[in-house]
């Protein structure tokens, strides 16, 4: 009896899951599911000088691949539920959840999410990993550098008609744990606390300005034993009330970012400028900016991008502490803990697309690197698609 | 030579015609109290960034699917995105959870057979399949 039972119950989801798939539109009401993949790398011009952009090899590697699934289902008539579930090569394709959110249409043009969200710092924050989506094969890597992609939290987005023009406005507040790594290596993990920001769009047919403030009481924990030993012979020397000023607790961080985004079809260009600055640190001020523009001729978009980092390194860390034989270690060890987080970098990059088929992109890019460490050329290619 | 001139020059007077004469006509269901809409109204209603018609009644635009000849010219002449922009503008709302694609409703009879049966559906079709089941609020000449 039990046997039967169960095999009605089969028969009835099969018949439920059948009807669903004959009537596409009910299907399609419910559960939807959109795919993004990138797959491609890329290598150095010469080995001995600085890497860049993760790549320091002579030799091809295709090592950078990713590939991503969004799934949303409407729980109700107002309530959806997301999650955007990626793999990546780097990460040897462990699936992680990078966004899971609930959201509330809680009017025409406004809705509410709550969940893992993606921090809107940077123009094209929300479709990083879409590489489709944008020009390049990745964004900048001078202005898209802060790992702090996603956000634990809430946040509330509305888009609305000004006249004719169309404005987006989005406030969140959260906060995030990360593991991440400085550009030179050094690892780290970052807490922020009390992190929340808002970011504004303002636009016509052909072009969308953006600005957007965030900040947050950040801590990290570096991971290096230079630095280490050094707030250790900081704490024990009569300048110990100098660690304060050095370490990375509970201080507050600042983000700023304006852009402009420009396609007329035919013309695509693109700008951003961003500053970081946690007071009171060893971190050095990122400032950092990039114009792109490009050319549509057919399927093929051919684009040049200047990009810089130019950060200003803290200034005085050693202040108020005597020189003299005894402290030079010291007064060395503060002044090159700060200059170890500066970044000075120009960079000019030539890229296609082609719009091969319909959701996928052939990309190529060469990128010119000047670093004040040193110089160095990248080649890189990635096969773009969303599904 | 002269031959292969000839048809091409045959195949450029088809092409030419093909988008002379096809005219794509947006069309509603006959009850919407809208009688008209203008390339503004329309380009709002399917790039997401209006959700309800002039005068409130809720919207659901429909695409034809993709390679048709109408969704074609519908994108170039009201969205101003070609193929691949159209998809890379989309891809970028919908990997953010900020909006979701009109769906696509098939060809010119089966978009006009949806629009018919709904009130609420906005869609477009080449004029020559139009007929009383539904009703023409602008038209992309």
């Amino acid at each position: 009896m039990m046997l039967i039972k169960n095999t009605h119950k089969k028969h009835g989801l099969a018949l439920a899951v059948a009807t669903m798939m004959l009537t596409p539109w009910a299907l399609a009401a419910d559960v939807n599911v959109s795919g993004f993949l990138s797959v491609g790398g890329g290598m150095v011009d010469d080995e001995n000088s600085v890497s860049y952009d993760g790549y320091s090899e002579e030799d091809l590697t295709f090592d950078r691949n990713l590939l991503g699934l969004q799934v949303t289902g409407q729980v109700s008539e107002k309530i959806s539920a997301t999650a955007q579930l990626i793999a990546r090569s780097e990460k040897d394709y462990e699936v992680t959840a990078e966004w899971a959110y609930l959201t509330w249409q809680a009017s025409d043009n406004g809705k509410v999410r709550a969940g893992r969200l993606r921090t809107p710092l940077y123009m094209y924050s929300d479709y990083l990993d879409v590489g489709y989506s944008y020009p390049w094969i990745s964004a900048p890597n001078e202005v898209y550098y802060l790992p702090f992609n996603n956000v634990d939290g809430v946040d509330y987005y509305v888009t609305g008609a000004l006249g004719s023009f169309d404005t987006s406005f989005q406030a969140y507040f959260g906060s995030f744990d990360s593991e991440f790594a400085f550009e030179d290596g050094t690892e780290g993990f970052a807490s922020l606390r009390n992190q929340m920001g808002v970011a504004a769009t303002f636009g016509k047919d052909w072009w969308n300005f953006r600005a957007a403030y965030h900040q947050a009481d950040l801590t990290v924990d570096i991971f290096s034993d230079d630095l280490t030993a050094l707030v250790a012979g900081l704490a024990a020397s009569p300048f110990a009330s100098k660690v304060a000023d050095i370490t990375i607790n509970e201080d507050k961080a600042t983000f700023g970012q304006i852009g402009l985004n420009i396609d007329t079809g035919m013309f695509v260009a693109a700008a951003e400028h961003v500053e970081f600055e946690v007071k009171d640190t060893l971190l050095a001020k990122n400032v950092r900016d990039y114009v792109m523009v490009g050319v549509r001729v057919g399927d093929f978009l051919f684009h040049v991008t200047g990009s810089k980092a130019d950060d200003e390194i803290v200034e005085g860390l050693a202040d108020g502490i005597p020189a003299s034989p005894q402290t030079q270690p010291l007064i060395n060890g503060l002044n090159a803990a700060a200059a170890a987080r500066d970044v000075d970098r120009e960079v000019i990059s030539f890229g296609t697309r082609w719009d091969v088929a319909s959701g996928t992109a052939l990309k190529f890019q060469v990128d010119d690197v000047d670093d004040i460490k040193g110089e160095q050329k990248v080649y890189s290619v990635a096969l773009q698609a969303v599904f | 030579m002269k031959k292969l001139l000839n048809s091409l020059a045959l195949l450029f007077v088809l092409v030419a015609a093909n988008l002379a004469f096809a005219e794509v006509a947006v069309i509603v269901h006959p009850s919407l109290g809208v009688d008209s809409l203008t390339e503004d109204d329309v380009s709002r209603l399917f790039l997401g960034k209006a959700k309800s018609f002039p005068g409130g009644a809720q919207a659901v635009p429909i695409n034809q699917n993709e390679g048709s000849a109408s969704r074609d010219k519908f994108n170039e002449a009201v969205c101003k995105k070609n193929a691949s922009q159209y998809k890379a503008y989309w891809s970028q709302l919908v990997f953010t959870g900020k909006g979701t694609p009109p769906k696509d409703g098939g060809d010119d009879a089966a978009v006009k057979s949806l629009i018919a049966a709904n009130p609420n559906m906005i869609g477009y079709v080449d004029s020559s399949v139009v007929d009383a089941s539904v009703k023409v609020v602008y038209k992309i000449p």
